[in-house]
């Protein structure tokens, strides 16, 4: 399907619900309110004959984007569907028993950046082992910056102490 | 009476761990468990810590097979977010690096899948056949795997012209060899019988898991990255898309031997015009990227087991802020929790290597008996050998007839 006609499609479907922004002439991006997302995702694969092929999450300080990837083959373009999970509980409704292909990419989002799919059939981490802690999610931000502030709180003395067993400085062994 | 029988997730012929737990009922599997994540190296968050020019050195490594098609489509998602279109001279080098990778790709394939069904003659050819490949690689890039050519703007380095001779003698030499391989199979009444009919997925399935390569192509879903979002040079070279209908094991394997008559005429095509070209400036080679402006980009390649994508995104600094990566496998896999239902435990191997995973089965094999709790354990061996056994007896009764 032509691409202007596309846009014109989900402007009429789902009107003040949706931005649409096109910055090229292959890359259409459609910024979606989080409950018209599952609409949106089914009306593009199943009325507009896009075919589904990713997704991606991206850490923010209020939030996480995360943006699911919809390319027309034979126009050769590709429609980015855009939505926000807000912080502290990131959850969306999961797309996957509308398209059976984003099961394992809502999953993977789910273990990396802690976005609940509310009804995912199965939404276990699917790319790190079971033995990983519960709470560790690598690609969220404070995550990183935990991690970062405690090496660098035990860096110098402390951390050289807490290595070697001696005691901290300015105590006479 | 259900029993599950593990498969995974560690083989050493194979570069990826993946575990498939098999319910199976009798010979017949009735449900399948699939799990990933053995060998996660959190690429992608190394990647944030990466300059944009160290960043093809370190995609190249998510997979040893697929060391041209990472890079492209990074390159190709950093291109994206600038705007900016490289040389032809690029682009032939670009997609002659990407196509020899996919003639030892299939090659490699084909000779597994043969081990696999106990056709090793055909292991022994195509592993012999492709070495040629490889040495080509390594003349015209400096290596058998990860090749370094790729860059943001470009390419690292020149075919040298005098190696143009050699390419063209090789693929001369490939023609042939693949033409006997391609027909040997066609026209083999056991193979048929082992692959026609098994693991058939379907144009619909194909679409509903988002299936890619040739695991889609077998069943009639038209895609293919190079053509349907133009890559580089491939719109204006002569090629065609391999599509078949049924979408079981044969077809796949048709697929891919019929695409390697593809690449080399792709590799054909962009070495003439390399050679009409003459030696090539450092100009020619690759555009002058200064800082990367913040925006981002994304960038599909077709790899040889289906569409590799890239995203970036930049908030203006010299490393990306966010870099997503989906390799085929990722989707393909994922389609086996179909495919592989109502078939035999001994076409379970086979249909769940048809899709060219990066798949690694197990050194040993235990199966449980979920009511009275017996175990026993079959090695890797053991499970090849059931698959190769399942062959002899077709042989035996096609000789009885």
């Amino acid at each position: 399907m032509e691409r202007e006609e596309v846009k014109k499609r989900i402007a009429e479907r789902f009107g003040g619900k949706v931005q649409i922004e096109q910055r090229s002439e292959r890359r259409v991006f459609v910024y979606a309110e989080n409950d018209i997302w599952v609409d949106l995702a089914d009306f593009l694969f199943n009325e507009l004959d896009a075919r589904f092929d990713t997704g991606c999450g991206l850490d923010d300080r209020d939030g996480v984007e995360v943006m699911f990837f919809f390319p027309f083959d034979k126009e050769h373009y590709y429609v980015t569907v855009k939505t926000f999970a807000r912080k502290p509980y990131p959850q969306l409704d999961s797309i996957s028993n509308v398209i059976t292909g984003a099961k394992w990419i809502e999953r993977e989002i789910f273990e990396m950046f802690e976005v609940n799919f509310k009804n995912h059939p199965d939404l276990r981490p699917v790319l790190r082992s079971d033995t990983r802690p519960a709470d560790f999610y690598p690609h969220k931000r404070e995550g990183k910056d935990a991690h970062e502030m405690s090496r660098v709180k035990l860096d110098g003395w402390e951390r050289f102490n807490e290595v070697k067993g001696k005691a901290p400085k300015g105590e006479n062994p | 009476m259900v029993k599950k029988i593990p498969i995974g997730p560690f083989h050493p012929i194979l570069e990826e761990p993946e575990f498939f737990e098999l319910h199976v009922d009798g010979e017949k599997v009735v449900d399948i468990d699939i799990t990933i994540g053995w060998s996660h190296r959190g690429i992608e968050l190394l990647s944030e810590s990466k300059t944009w020019d160290q960043v093809p050195f370190l995609v190249e490594r998510v997979c040893g097979i697929c060391s041209a098609s990472h890079p492209y489509a990074y390159v190709l998602a950093v291109e994206d977010l600038l705007q900016v279109e490289v040389s032809k001279r690029a682009q032939y080098i670009r997609a002659i690096v990407a196509e020899l990778e996919r003639l030892h790709s299939h090659l490699l394939w084909t000779g597994l899948a043969g081990h696999f069904i106990g056709y090793n003659t055909v292991f022994m050819w195509c592993w012999k056949y492709r070495e040629p490949v490889l040495d080509i690689l390594e003349a015209v890039t400096g290596n058998r795997n990860h090749y370094a050519t790729y860059r943001v703007g470009g390419v690292r380095r020149d075919v040298p012209q005098e190696e143009i001779p050699n390419i063209r003698k090789m693929l001369d030499e490939l023609w042939k060899k693949n033409d006997m391989l391609t027909n040997a199979i066609l026209d083999d009444p056991v193979i048929h019988a082992r692959t026609k009919g098994v693991g058939v997925l379907g144009w619909d399935k194909c679409r509903e898991y988002g299936a890619l390569g040739p695991t889609a192509r077998a069943g009639g879903y038209d895609v293919d990255a190079r053509r349907d979002h133009q890559t580089d040079a491939y719109a204006e070279l002569d090629w065609d898309v391999v599509l078949c209908q049924n979408g079981d094991v044969f077809d796949k394997a048709v697929v891919r031997q019929l695409e390697n008559f593809e690449a080399i005429k792709i590799i054909r095509q962009c070495v003439d015009k390399l050679e009409a070209m003459g030696p090539g400036t450092e100009e020619d080679l690759v555009l002058e990227i200064g800082e990367i402006p913040p925006g981002e980009g994304l960038g599909v390649y077709e790899a040889p087991r289906g569409e590799v994508f890239h995203y970036v995104r930049s908030n203006g600094g010299n490393m990306p802020m966010r870099h997503k990566i989906r390799a085929p496998s990722f989707n393909n896999i994922l389609t086996n929790e179909y495919s592989v239902l109502n078939y035999a435990v001994a076409d379970a191997g086979l249909i769940t290597a048809a899709v060219d995973p990066c798949y690694s089965c197990t050194e040993r094999v235990g199966r449980v008996d979920t009511r009275t709790g017996e175990r026993w354990v079959m090695s890797e061996g053991d499970l090849i050998k059931l698959s190769q056994e399942k062959t002899e007896m077709i042989r035996r009764s096609l000789r009885g007839k």
